[in-house]
Parts: C-alpha cells; structure tokens; sequence
C-alpha cells in the first residue's frame, strides 16, 4: 500500500503585521506532527502569498493575522487562490478573529479559523481528518 | 591578604560538617516526611530556563558555584554592582514611577500628550503607525487598513508640527520609537523643534534606534541588517556630537521576552546587540568611557519570581565586568547598567483579567527588590481588552505606590542579597549569560548572529516548547490551563478600520506634494542618496530634505534605492 505524502501546507503573514510567535508554534507543532511546513516569510501581499501556494504546490494555506487588516486580506488571498487555478486548496485561518467577522470569512472561502489560543494538537486533528476525508473522496490512483 | 589570619572558628571543617549534617537531615528528617508525603511535582524547575529547584540551598551551594561576597556582590553603588547603581539604594529617593499609555490615533496626538502634561507628567513616549515605522508614507497600497492605527501618521514634517502644538515649556522628555526609518525620523523631530523654537539644550530627545532587535523578533525593519546598524550608529553617532545630553540609544531587551527569551537568552542577545553598537562607535573613533553611558535597557521581569530578581541582579554585574574588563572602561558612569524596569505585559493574561492586579503586584515588588533602575513602567492589567480604562490607569500607578510605601521592600539595599537560592541563581545566571555572550562573539557578532538567524531560531525553539507547556499542562496558568472559568466570554479590542481618518491623511500629503518645491525636494532627496553611497553621516542631509518637505516614504525609498530591502525567510524569521 502506498504510503500518504505528508500535508504540504504554506504558513502566511500578510501586510505589515510582523507577530510571529503564534506562527512559529505552529509552524514547529506541525513538522512534529510530520507535514510539511512552508513559510510565506513577512510583509506578503495575497497576491504574493497566492503565488507561492500555487508554484509551491501546497494542499494547504494557512494565514496567521493579528491586526485588523483580515477582512481586507483573507477574502482577496481566497479570490486570487480560485483565479490562479488554486481553489482546491485548504484554506485556514488563525490569530485574532472577532466573532463577528467569521461568517463574512468563511462565506468568502475559508474552511476553518482557529482562534488565539487554539490548541495546536485541534489543529493537526483537524488537518488529518481533512486529509483522511480527501483520500476517501478521491482515493489515490 | 598576604598574611593568612588565624581561623575563627574552632571547628576543624565546617564545610564537612555541614555536609554530614545535612546528609543527615536527608534521610533522618526528610526522608520519612517524603515516605508519608511525596513531592507534588515530579520536577521542580524554573519556568523559562527550566533549571533543576533542589527543595533547599545551603552555604555548600554557594561553596559550589564559587561565591565570593566581595568579588561577587560587593557593596551598592559600588563595582561590580550586583547590589545596585544607587549607594543608598531606594532610601534616598524612590524610583520614578512611570507608565506607558497608548496615545489613540495620530491626529489626536497633541490633545492626549496637553492632557497627560496638564496632570504633571514630563515626559512623553511618541509611537508611530505601522507604516511609519516600516517606511512607507500613508498613501502606499501596501499600507491600506493601518494608518494611524498602532500610532500616530508621520508622512512629513508637517505631521509633527501639528503633533507638536504643546507647552515645551512642560515637556521636558521625548520618547521617539522608530528604528528603522531612525535618521529622517531624527531630522523631523530636529526640524520641528527648530519651527517651534524649542532650545534643544532645555530638552531631552530619546531615540530608541533599536534596530537590531526589530531584526530579531519585532519585524519593523526595512533594510537588511548591516544597513540597518550603519543607520543606528549614523543617528547614535549625530546625537553625541551635536546634543551630547541627548538619549541616542535604548535597548528593549523587554521586546525580547514577549518572544519567549528566557533570561539568559534575554540577557545575552540584548548584551551582545550593544556591544556591536559599542564595536561600531569605537570604530567611528569614540573612547569607551565616552559612549558606554549613554547605554540604556528595558528590563522586564517575568512571573518566576526568583528568574526575575537574580537576572535583573545579573545583568548589573554582567555589564560592570563586560565594561571594565573586556573594554578597559574607567569612568564610573560607563560600568552602571542605566536601566528601566518593568513587569512583563507578556505575563499577562487574556483571560480574568482581574487576576493581573495580582500578577503585576508581584512583578513590581521583585523589581523592588532586585533594584527598580531609574524608573520603573507598569503595564496595565486590561490592557489586553480595550483602550486603558481611567481605573486601569489608577491601579496601574497605586501598585507602585504600594510596593514603595506599604511593604517595607525598598526600605534597605537589595535586601534579598545572601540568599543561598539568589546569590547561587544569580551567579549561575551571569555565567550562562556570559558563555552565550562569547559564543555569539565567536559568531562574528549579534549582527551576524542576527543575519544568519542565530537568535531567531533559537527564541523560535523556545516560543514552541513554552507553548507546549502550557498545551500539556506542564506549566500551571490560572485562568488559561488552570482554574478556567468555562463560561468566560473573551471580548477582544480589535481596531476598525477607520476609512475616513485614512482618506483625510492621504488627502493632506497629496496637498502636501502639490504645494511644496518639487525640484528642491527631489536635489535634496538625491544629497540622501549620495549620503547613503559614500558613507557619510545620513542625519545631516535627512535634516535639509525633511526641512523641504521631503516625505518620510520617499527618504526611505531613496535609502531604499542604495540600500536594498531585507527579505525575512523561514530561517531569518525563526519559524
């Protein structure tokens, strides 16, 4: 039986918010968990960040925000990932989120936004049980 | 010294007397207390550098580590310092009490700074929005969303005039917070001062010109890292000869610990980071007892009550010894560690805010005691939650009072000295400290260190073992992973965008550019690039652009343009 490639997912910062500890915890629990992590590196713009998705390869793109730039950035990354032929890619969010904003993010085409605080093992869950449900709907060839 | 005295004491070995003795104790006394009550940890460690605690510290712990009172600590006022800078400790006079607040946006500036020198304050912090402080004017695409956000707008010069609208004749102390940017932001402040006809000797200007820690975890850098520092010392360089009782450098090492330094790491980085400031001046031609002084730290202290006091103790001695034995430094004023303390807003937490006031109380009474500096700073426990709140302000301050005027802690010199657990911690902390400070020297420096993300990596390591900790409950948090309230509602502050302040200041620098000498402003902003070549002192010609209205977003450009950027990656970022 062929064994399952690891998840490649890309972590992003966006703009001029440069808070990476939130960012560097996960990026570090996720290689433990065994995927592979990218990093977007700072001061992206979601142009940029759609760029590297697409020319990385990644199943996942994973935005870490911390200022109030998400309602601007988040939906615009969405849109350029469908255009540019990557809108089968997972799309996640974490960082400071209020409540009210989630509906507008995930219409726009996030899947899933981890709040401040989330556990980083809800988080390898949540990716794993993605990846499993993939591999049901599509099995590999 | 010479003449050996004659012992004082009787007995033939104390040191093995007290070794049997507490053999003894270990398993007359102790060992069946254990049988019947076992520990309630299976590990007792410091919190961040995760040291061993050993249930009890004797003289033998001292006699381990080499401990010498005279060589070690030493008396106040006095080299190495470990018992402070100040010969009377807080008994002469208390620390000056300080607190950091926010300012609101940047057109609301000058009517905040008129309130808080209306209630007696002094001295003032001045910060700048994102896109000052990563050198762009407000109008740049990439900025959109957070003008005036984190601070205040600076596009020109024109900014600060209107910012400036105060009593100088009350303000006596300026805290300016832009690192990358720092020779046209320097020039601003220069220029506007002149406009309001502020006598620069009646004034005291503090740059923080940090870059070095903005590379290492704050992210507000422009340029990569040697432009970076040959900005810093250009700035530090202009400040000694033109206003020599002016501030041209502070070191936040407190910025370090938000990204989870443990004190060691905190003590090395930031040690390290001023040296390479030291390295650059004495190259410039400046004499070590000249510039040494003008050093000054941002210390934070953390909640391992013990971690904080001995660093803070530590960090005194590190630097006298670094001073006088590694740079030859004579004048006194150069071996003092100048320094600023404060309780660690990192150490907050979100959630129960209440349960702050608690911590902060704690924070403030170890810096106490292990010696507050000149002035100690208290975040404020909602600060998490919303706009600091007038009570919060009020508690803020009366936590400082308490710790001076109710428990006694500031009322005899450094009183935790002799301490088996201190002076042991305190010692071991400095050594660390002192064999990182020579590997990064062995590195090439912190600026290399930096370059080839030394110091992230390694705070990246630490960011993720902290958190998980607290993940796995191996760290205790009252609120977070401990004593959790389920039904606690979080209610974060997050800014809105404000599309209309945003639109009004781009409106204003459009005006600005139509109205102003274009021809001149574009020679002058040429002199900065022909600056930027040859090496010359960038302030000067920074001071004739900004005089012309040159924007604060294309000084940076035209540094950008001999300059380059810097691109932080995975490695140089530590993620």
């Amino acid at each position: 039986m062929a064994k399952t490639p690891p998840i490649r997912i890309l972590l992003a910062k966006l703009g001029l918010d440069t808070h990476t500890v939130g960012v560097t915890v996960i990026a570090h629990a996720l290689r433990d968990a065994g995927m592979e992590v990218i990093f977007s590196g700072l001061k992206q713009t979601p142009e940029m960040v759609a760029n590297t998705a697409i020319q990385e390869d990644v199943d996942v793109v994973g935005v870490s925000s911390l200022s109030a730039g998400h309602m601007r950035n988040i939906p615009m990354l969405a849109r350029l990932l469908r255009e540019k032929g990557g809108g089968d890619k997972l799309l996640i969010v974490g960082g400071v989120i209020p409540e009210e904003d989630m509906p507008m993010l995930l219409e726009a085409g996030v899947s899933k936004i981890f709040t401040m605080g989330a556990d980083t093992r809800d988080i390898i869950a949540y990716l794993q049980a993605w990846r499993a449900a993939q591999a049901v709907a599509a099995p590999a060839s | 010294m010479n003449e050996p005295r004659p012992p004082r004491d009787f007995t033939p070995d104390p040191a093995a007397e007290l070794e049997a003795h507490e053999a003894s104790w270990r398993t007359e006394t102790r060992g069946p207390y254990l049988q019947r009550h076992p520990e309630r940890k299976e590990a007792f460690r410091t919190q961040a550098l995760k040291w061993d605690i050993k249930p009890l510290y004797t003289p033998a712990d001292l006699e381990a580590v080499g401990f010498d009172y005279l060589k070690d600590s030493g008396f106040p006022g006095e080299y190495p310092f470990t018992r402070g800078n100040n010969p009377n400790g807080n008994r002469s006079q208390l620390w000056t009490m300080a607190q950091v607040t926010g300012f609101g946006r940047g057109l609301e500036w000058s009517k905040r700074a008129r309130y808080l020198l209306d209630q007696g304050l002094q001295g003032l912090i001045l910060e700048y929005d994102l896109p000052t402080t990563n050198g762009y004017d407000s109008d740049n695409p990439l900025v959109a969303g957070e003008v005036g956000r984190a601070g205040m707008a600076l596009d020109s010069l024109e900014d600060l005039e209107q910012a400036f609208d105060l009593p100088f004749d009350k303000l006596k102390y300026l805290m300016s917070v832009c690192n990358a940017p720092q020779p046209i932001n320097l020039a601003m402040i220069i220029a506007a001062l002149e406009k309001k006809g502020v006598d620069p000797k009646d004034f005291v200007l503090h740059i923080v010109n940090g870059i070095l820690i903005e590379y290492t975890c704050v992210g507000r850098y422009i340029y990569p890292p040697e432009h970076g520092m040959r900005i810093a010392a250009d700035c530090f360089e202009y400040i000694v000869r033109n206003h020599p009782h002016w501030q041209p450098i502070s070191i936040i090492a407190a910025q370090l610990q938000p990204a989870r330094a443990n004190p060691v790491q905190e003590m090395a980085f930031s040690i390290s980071i001023a040296m390479e400031y030291i390295d650059a001046m004495l190259a410039r031609g400046f004499d070590i007892d000249t510039i040494a002084p003008y050093f000054h730290f941002v210390i934070n202290v953390d909640m391992d009550f013990f971690e904080g006091v001995c660093k803070l103790r530590a960090f005194r001695k590190t630097w006298a010894k670094l001073m006088r034995e590694r740079y030859g430094a004579t004048n006194p004023a150069a071996l003092k560690l100048r320094y600023m303390s404060s309780p660690a807003t990192a150490s907050l937490t979100l959630q129960q805010p209440l349960n702050n006031i608690g911590r902060l109380a704690i924070m403030a009474t170890a810096c106490a005691l292990a010696g507050p500096g000149e002035t100690m700073t208290t975040p404020l426990h909602d600060e998490a939650h919303a706009l600091p709140a007038e009570e919060a302000i009020r508690v803020g301050a009366a936590i400082q009072h308490i710790v001076a005027h109710e428990t006694g802690v500031a009322d005899t010199i450094d009183p935790l000295a002799g301490s088996y657990y201190v002076e042991a911690l305190t010692k071991k902390i400095e050594d660390e400290a002192c064999a990182e400070i020579d590997r990064i020297k062995a590195m090439g420096g912190a600026l290399k260190a930096i370059e080839q993300g030394y110091f992230q990596r390694v705070l990246g390591r630490e960011q993720y073992e902290r958190n998980r900790d607290l993940e796995t409950g191996a760290r205790k948090l009252v609120g977070v992973n401990h004593l959790v309230a389920p039904e606690e509602k979080r209610e974060l502050e997050i800014w809105r965008l404000d599309d209309e302040m945003e639109q009004t200041q781009i409106e204003k620098l459009r005006q600005l550019r139509a109205r102003r000498d274009n021809p001149a402003v574009e020679a002058a902003i040429e002199r900065v690039r022909e600056a930027a070549r040859s090496g010359a002192n960038l302030v000067e010609p920074c001071l004739e652009a900004v005089k012309l209205y040159a924007t604060h977003g294309e000084l940076c450009d035209a540094l950008r343009d001999v300059f380059g950027v810097h691109h932080a990656d995975s490695q140089t970022v530590g993620v």
